[in-house]
């Protein structure tokens, strides 16, 4: 089954603030222990939300918001999909994420749908 | 460049109601133009938070895992695409043509750019450069599937 593993933001993200080189390559590292164990189909990373924009349908007709959206901890700074057995293996995966020291993180973790999934309905 | 463009979740997708044979219609027809005009890389839809979990890392590292559901479905993720086009103007061109049969009408959508190895500067050293290219092959080999 596959998981979506997601990044929260953080400020200090959400001002773009870059990883040192050191960071980058720890990500390297584990992406590519995820690579060598076969469970990784993808993984990008996000700008910070004020290089996007919100686009809010109310009753089919479009608002175009542009960002940067407040609620840093609610927005996305970049995923993994993850192929594995259960949501236990993708819990075990993710806790072994390089954060960095000092720093609190949240990472979500959701399951993708199939699909065989849509034709039960 | 390319954009991930994120369906918000809401009250629906947060309570797992399947979409309906228009929906799913509607959807596939939009896909296939985004395909067909080069667009569409690669796309997912998620299932309500119940079946996922959050892991809390601590300032010392500590984990802490928390099973879903979560509330506040509006900040949720319910799928996503990822476009690829020659602006955040032209993805926005195509988000306003989203299906009006989703969300009844009331979807939101957010864009986000994803972020290409120059936008690291300097700590793009060539080592990471590999890093890099290696995972941006995953998602392209995706999307030719």
């Amino acid at each position: 089954m596959r998981f979506m593993v997601m990044v929260k933001a953080d400020e200090s993200i959400e001002n773009g603030v870059m990883p040192s080189a050191e960071e980058l390559a720890e990500m390297g590292r584990y992406n590519d222990e995820l690579i060598k164990a076969g469970v990784l189909l993808a993984g990008e990373g996000l700008l910070p939300s004020s290089s996007g924009a919100l686009v809010k349908f109310n009753n089919g007709t479009p608002t175009v918001i542009d960002g940067p959206f407040t609620e840093a901890k609610e927005l996305v700074a970049g995923f993994w999909l993850l192929d594995v057995k259960s949501k236990e293996e993708a819990i075990e995966w993710v806790k072994r994420v390089p954060c960095t020291d000092g720093v609190e993180s949240h990472i979500e973790i959701r399951r993708v749908f199939e699909a065989d999934d849509f034709i039960a309905s | 460049m390319r954009f991930m463009v994120i369906r918000k979740a809401d009250e629906e997708t947060e309570a797992g109601v399947l979409p309906g044979p228009e929906l799913i219609e509607a959807m596939s027809r939009y896909n296939e133009e985004l395909v067909r005009a080069g667009v569409m890389v690669t796309a997912d839809g998620l299932m309500a938070s119940d079946q996922g979990a959050r892991v809390h890392f601590s300032r010392t590292g500590k984990t802490t895992v928390i099973d879903g559901p979560f509330a506040e479905a509006k900040e949720l993720i319910a799928g996503y695409d990822i476009f690829e086009v020659d602006s955040l103007a032209e993805a926005i061109e195509w988000v306003k043509k989203w299906p009006v049969e989703d969300g009844h009408g009331n979807a939101e959508i957010e864009i986000r750019q994803i972020v290409e190895a120059d936008d690291f500067g300097d700590a793009m050293t060539e080592e990471n450069r590999e890093f890099t290219q290696r995972l941006r092959d995953l998602t392209d080999g995706r999307a030719k599937e």
